[in-house]
């Protein structure tokens, strides 16, 4: 019997007092020597035998209908097994968590590079060959719009509003108004997405290149029109996800629709451009900010008003204000966001939705604030730290930000920033900026089993680990409250056929999963102690041994057989008597090249407060890898669509520009803050995926304005923008 | 004398015979898909991401030597006599990590792990070429790498403590390098070969001679040589390239040499090939050679293919028109030269006739009142595209301009020399304000477009930049740079 818990109240922190010493510690990831060996085995790397090879065709419309599909074009190309579409095909991949098919357009064409079809052949060669040269008609719409700012739909919300931002607003002494744009991102994972589906009767099973298997299962079945019981995947290993593989894709509805028809298993593999073109990208958003302050710092209105996109019938809007409702407190705030309906590649969560754009105009309105105030851009923060989340009144669970801005401060050395435009080295302007970081937090229902033997343990959950460490922090949890050497404890991931976890998203994963495999673990820490003949807190367990009740026996001698016992977690009242989020503050210097624009980081510093640390290694990973998608999105990650077809002009690598080595400062630091968020959840931690990348891109640009006085309104702040924006400051 | 039909090489440990390989097959699918060696990731199947690194030793006049290529633009044909060496071969016998293993997961260099083979790779060919790399070894080492997870830094910090792991002399590549050299020697028998389906024919000449008798056999033939652009007519736009006579196993085309006044490049020499002596000869060149692609497409990638391929933003012609080089091209037995910006015609179109190859390029070396200066422009610094790139180069005596080639990329249909500005320099003295009127005369020179690495705006001021930077750096006269216009 699975127990359900739900987080209603604080709990003990147990975890703190077992003992082992192996939460938190900094160890390496178990399957490390797999991948460093080339033999982790990913989505695209199964081949079964007598496997056939799919390649997705792609509308090269942006809206209409497809008229005809003329099979007779490539019924030449030796090998061809069939060419698959029809109304089950789906358009993008689901949202995240949407459990649920995504849509399912017939023929109709909603964008550039949608999959209409999907071509099958013996070998990858004639099934690309034959993809590309199927004959497709279409009746095309004219005068598509794929410009959000030329869309006619717009569906607006009503403003989010706590006091009179207006009424502040007009009688704060300083006010700011500006408007700032991001350009479209995307999630840019190393592995393109694949997937191998293989049927056996009428159960389907599909390898795939996923994030969170228990709603994928779900949405996966829907697509085809039967019971989710009859799907099982597959995911032990995903080559990097961040948003762009929460929910299951056209690759993977398509392999098994083409499975189930040919009777034998089909491989499909995107190559780099279509998931460019044919994954969630991040939207482009305007943001106007308006903030209103007396002349001492404090904040008397904020207002954060943002522009998204997104294709039809898709509900996702990308929460770009979603920091800004509590990161600050003003008398008045207000907060009105417009979607608008265009024809381009649908848009979705890519890694810290909200954050990772709206801390980009949010921060650096804050810096260009401080300077109209005359004010240190740290001190302005410090300021202006609310107690409780100002737009719902509920207290913060945790929060270390002034710690983090303070101690950042101090040492990145801070003290020694210069006026602006004021240090130069040669031709190389430098200057210093900051940031604060936010990123809310959550809890989402999430399973696991743990099993003991005289031998160790074993973890078992439907939980994926997209490069995060879910196998090195769940093994140990689980090696901490059992009592165990790491090395006799075996984690299992990334199969449906275990107990259905959160998946890896929005930063909860590893709170999540990790919660329900403490909490099995707990379960039977439990039967450990009514076997010893104590109370649960008289029981320790260390090093596969039990002591209490002035006993101590090897576990080898307490388990007979196996322990089992599946834990299952949701949240509770704590999460409307308390707001959690992680916090921090991002520090960057930057040189900026006077002749030519060129800016180069030089060090970064993120100090961080995000609950408990489960590995000290993996936690920092995360953090750092966010920290360079702050560089990415400040100064290089664009994409660009043509603005009359809505094609996509950057779908590469070479052309869509993720940081690289060259791009990332040597000096590239983190620093944890201790922390407990006991509101969270039962092991008191945080998500910690997230709040690397949040705020860090604003301190990057910050600190561009302090070196050279460019500020830069249209991200990402390429050559060409920053000398016209060091002109336009007289520079 | 009969022409061979399979291309031999040896992968892993193993000699690989492999018939009808059709010349657009790539090293890449065979290994994933034929040889199931799936270590070997693709992220993106043209030369940008580096997940697919493989590295591949070749015989050459230094012994057999090790470099790091990409496998999904490598052509299978292109190996043959080979030694191909795949993530799988790292590890010792009985799976023992290896030390560029070792320290990749005790610095936590790994993360969701998909770019990690290609990284052990690089590292690994790195380790054993230089085993104590500075940082900036390491970053240029991994230029052609991309990780999205880790911020790189963990991985420099692993590659710079590789050494601590292990020394190459215990390595079982170093240990197999005189039997591997032998397998290798033996796989030569001088023969043509001929292999693949009738449309997709893939020729390897036996010597520089017998390419040049193909190319007349064949004159409508592709050549390939590093691939590095090719590769990608093959992965990214999906055009046949057959008949292909390849380049890449003639060593005597890739003859480097300083000789006299000049430096001789042979055509088929790898950026990588030729770098040691640019930078002797040409230091100017040595930052910038580093800004080329990444260390894979620098060893695959030719200077040969860069004028070749004629493109407005390759980055060695404007350097080379500036130096004044001349190409050297053979049909038959019959030779032409002429100087290099002669080549370029028009946008996709160079003076090259069917049947003709690129044998040989001729770079003066500069006199002792020369100043050179080559710079790139470009969003991203490494692994990236120039926006604008620029050969600089003028004769300095008693003061005076007497002699000035600058030459641009990026900013009109062919890589082109600006006469207006050079006009504006020669007969002028050395001073700040001739370069400002050569940069007044620059916008007489070029119109260029606008695209997304940059708006015609700044193209033209970057441009202009250029000419003054290049004063400035120039100048011995000047200690703080001045202030300059920026728009
Ligand atoms: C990831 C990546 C990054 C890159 N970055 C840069 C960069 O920063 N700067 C830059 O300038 N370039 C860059 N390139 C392109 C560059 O590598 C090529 O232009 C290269 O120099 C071409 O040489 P190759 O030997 O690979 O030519 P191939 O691809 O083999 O051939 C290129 C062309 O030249 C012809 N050709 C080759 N040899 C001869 C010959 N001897 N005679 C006549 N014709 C010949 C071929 O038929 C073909 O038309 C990059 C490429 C990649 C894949
Ligand atoms: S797969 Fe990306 S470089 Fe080869
Ligand atoms: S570890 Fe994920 S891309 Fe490098």
């Amino acid at each position: 019997m699975t127990k359900t818990f739900r987080m209603d109240e604080a709990q003990p922190r147990l975890l703190d007092e077992t003992g082992q010493g192996i939460v938190g510690a900094p160890l390496d990831r178990p399957e490390g020597p797999k991948k460093v060996s080339g033999r982790a085995a990913y989505a695209a790397d199964g081949l079964p035998e007598n496997a056939a090879h799919g390649v997705l065709v792609r509308a090269t419309i942006a809206q209409g209908r497809v008229t005809k599909i003329d099979e007779s074009s490539v019924s030449d190309v030796s090998g061809l097994l069939g060419v698959f579409h029809g109304p089950k095909m789906t358009r993008n991949p689901a949202q995240g968590m949407a459990g649920e098919a995504p849509v399912q357009p017939g023929d109709e064409v909603h964008y550039h590079g949608q999959p209409i079809a999907l071509v099958v052949a013996e070998s990858f060669e004639a099934a690309r060959d034959a993809a590309q040269r199927l004959a497709v008609s279409y009746d095309a719409d004219t005068d598509v719009i794929t410009d959000p700012s030329r869309s006619e739909t717009h569906e607006q919300d009503d403003p989010e509003t706590a006091g009179d931002f207006e009424a502040a607003f007009a009688a704060s002494e300083v006010t700011l108004d500006r408007t700032y744009t991001t350009p479209p991102h995307a999630a840019a994972a190393m592995e393109p997405h694949a997937a191998v589906a293989e049927w056996e009767g009428d159960a389907v099973t599909l390898r795939g290149a996923l994030q969170m298997l228990r709603f994928n299962k779900k949405e996966l079945a829907d697509s085809l029109g039967i019971d989710p019981d009859k799907v099982r995947i597959l995911s032990p290993y995903i080559g990097g996800g961040f948003g762009s593989k929460l929910g299951i894709g056209p690759e993977a509805v398509a392999a098994a629709l083409a499975a189930r028809e040919l009777g034998r298993p089909v491989r499909v593999v995107m190559t780099r451009q279509t998931v460019f073109d044919s994954v969630l990208r991040r939207t482009e958003t305007s943001q106007r900010l308006r903030l209103g302050a007396d002349k001492d710092g404090t904040l008397r209105a904020l207002s954060h008003d943002d522009r998204v996109s997104n294709i039809r019938d898709e509900g996702f809007a990308e929460p770009v204000s979603q920091a800004s409702q509590f990161l600050y407190g003003a008398e008045g705030l207000s907060f009105t966001q417009t979607l608008a309906r265009i024809c381009r590649t649908p848009a979705g969560s890519v890694r810290a939705p909200g954050e990772a754009v709206g801390m980009l105009a949010l921060e650096q309105a804050m810096d260009e604030l401080a300077e109209e105030l005359g004010m240190c851009p740290v001190e302005l923060r410090l300021k202006n730290l609310p107690d409780k989340n100002p737009m719902t009144d509920q207290p913060f669970s945790a929060t270390r930000l002034a710690d983090c801005l303070r101690e950042g401060a101090e040492q990145f050395g801070w003290g020694e920033r210069k006026p602006m435009g004021e240090r130069r080295e040669g031709d190389w302007y430098v200057g210093m900026g900051m940031a604060s970081a936010a990123r809310s937090n959550m809890l989402i229902k999430s399973a696991a089993r743990v099993r003991l033997t005289g031998d160790g343990a074993v973890v078992e959950t439907d939980m994926t680990d997209i490069g995060t460490g879910s196998y090195a922090i769940l093994g140990q949890i689980t090696a901490e409250m059992l009592g165990l050497p790491i090395a006799q404890v075996e984690v299992r991931l990334g199969d449906t056929s275990f107990p259905g976890a959160s998946g890896s998203g929005g930063s909860f994963g590893a709170s999540s999963a990790g919660s329900a495999t403490f909490l099995a673990a707990k379960a039977i820490r439990e039967t450990l102690a009514e076997r010893m003949g104590c109370s649960l807190s008289e029981l320790t367990l260390q090093n596969g041994i039990a002591r209490g009740g002035n006993r101590e026996v090897p576990l080898s001698q307490l388990v007979d057989g196996e322990l089992v016992e599946e834990a299952s977690v949701e949240s509770g009242s704590t999460a409307d008597s308390h707001f959690s989020a992680g916090f921090g503050a991002h520090f960057a210097e930057v040189a900026v090249h006077a002749y030519t624009g060129e800016v180069r980081v030089r060090r970064m510093l993120g100090v961080m407060a995000m609950g408990r640390i489960l590995n000290e290694k993996t936690a920092r990973s995360q953090a750092l890898g966010g920290m360079i998608w702050g560089i990415g999105s400040a100064l290089t990650e664009k994409l660009t669509h043509d603005p009359r077809t809505g094609h996509l002009a950057t779908r590469d690598l070479a052309n869509y520009h993720v940081p690289a080595h060259a791009d990332v400062p040597g000096d590239l630091k983190v620093v944890f803050l201790e922390e407990r968020d006991d509101m969270a959840n039962p092991i008191q931690t945080k998500g910690i995926g997230e709040l690397g990348i949040s705020g860090a891109g604003a301190a990057i640009l910050n600190a561009v304005r302090n070196a050279c006085g460019a500020r830069v309104y249209d991200m990402p702040a390429t050559p060409d923008r920053v000398i016209t924006a060091m002109d336009a400051a007289g520079f | 004398m009969t022409y061979r039909d399979d291309i031999r090489f040896i992968l892993n440990g193993r000699e690989v015979s492999a018939r009808d390989v059709g010349a657009s097959r790539t090293l890449l699918d065979f290994l994933r898909l034929e040889r199931r060696l799936t270590g070997t990731k693709e992220g993106c199947a043209e030369g940008d991401c580096g997940a697919c690194t493989v590295l591949v030793g070749r015989l050459t006049e230094a012994g057999l030597i090790y470099a790091p290529v990409n496998a999904c633009i490598r052509f299978l044909a292109s190996v043959d006599g080979c030694h191909v060496v795949t993530v799988e071969h790292v590890s010792g016998p009985e799976g023992a990590l290896h030390p560029v293993q070792q320290a990749m997961i005790d610095f936590h260099g790994s993360q969701c792990g998909f770019c990690t083979p290609g990284f052990v790779m690089s590292l690994y060919a790195l380790w054993m070429q230089t085993p104590e790399p500075t940082e900036a070894q390491v970053e240029t080492a991994l230029q052609g790498n991309l990780c999205r997870c880790t911020g790189y830094a963990p991985i420099i910090r692993a590659a710079v403590a590789v050494s601590r792991y292990g020394t190459p002399a215990a390595d079982h590549l170093t240990a197999e390098r005189e039997a591997m050299t032998a397998r290798l020697r033996a796989l030569r028998d001088g023969r043509r070969v001929v292999t693949g389906p009738d449309d997709n024919l893939a020729i390897l000449p036996a010597d520089v001679d017998d390419l040049a008798q193909c190319l007349v056999e064949t004159p409508g033939a592709t050549i390939v040589a590093g691939a590095t652009d090719v590769g990608l007519w093959v992965t990214k736009f999906l055009r046949p390239i057959g008949p292909a006579i390849f380049t890449g196993h003639l060593e005597a085309l890739k003859t480097v040499a300083r000789e006299a006044d000049h430096l001789l490049i042979g055509a088929g020499a790898s950026y990588t090939d030729c770098q040691s002596l640019l930078s002797q000869h040409l230091p100017h060149l040595a930052p910038y050679w580093d800004r080329i692609a990444g260390w894979q497409v620098r060893n695959m990638g030719t200077v040969g293919g860069n004028i070749a391929n004629g493109s407005p933003i390759g980055d060695t012609p404007p350097v080379l028109i500036a130096l004044g080089a001349e190409i050297t091209l053979r049909h038959g037995s019959e030779r032409r030269t002429l100087p290099l910006e002669r080549f370029f015609l028009d946008y996709g179109k160079q003076d090259r006739a069917a049947g003709e190859f690129v044998e040989s390029i001729r770079i003066p070396l500069p006199g002792a009142s020369d100043r050179n200066a080559a710079y790139k422009i470009s969003k991203r610094r490494d692994e990236d595209i120039s926006t604008v790139a620029a050969g600089l180069s003028v004769t300095v005596e008693r003061g005076r301009i007497t002699r000035a080639r600058l030459a641009f990329g990026g900013m009109a249909a062919t890589p082109k020399r600006a006469a207006q500005a050079e006009a504006a320099l020669i007969g002028q003295p050395w001073a700040h304000a001739t370069f400002e009127a050569a940069a007044e005369a620059l916008a007489e020179d070029f119109s260029p477009l606008s695209d997304w690495r940059g708006s015609a705006g700044y193209r033209m001021l970057s441009a202009q930049n250029l000419l003054r930077r290049f004063f400035l750096e120039q100048d011995a006269d000047t200690t703080a740079p001045a202030q300059l216009a920026t728009a």
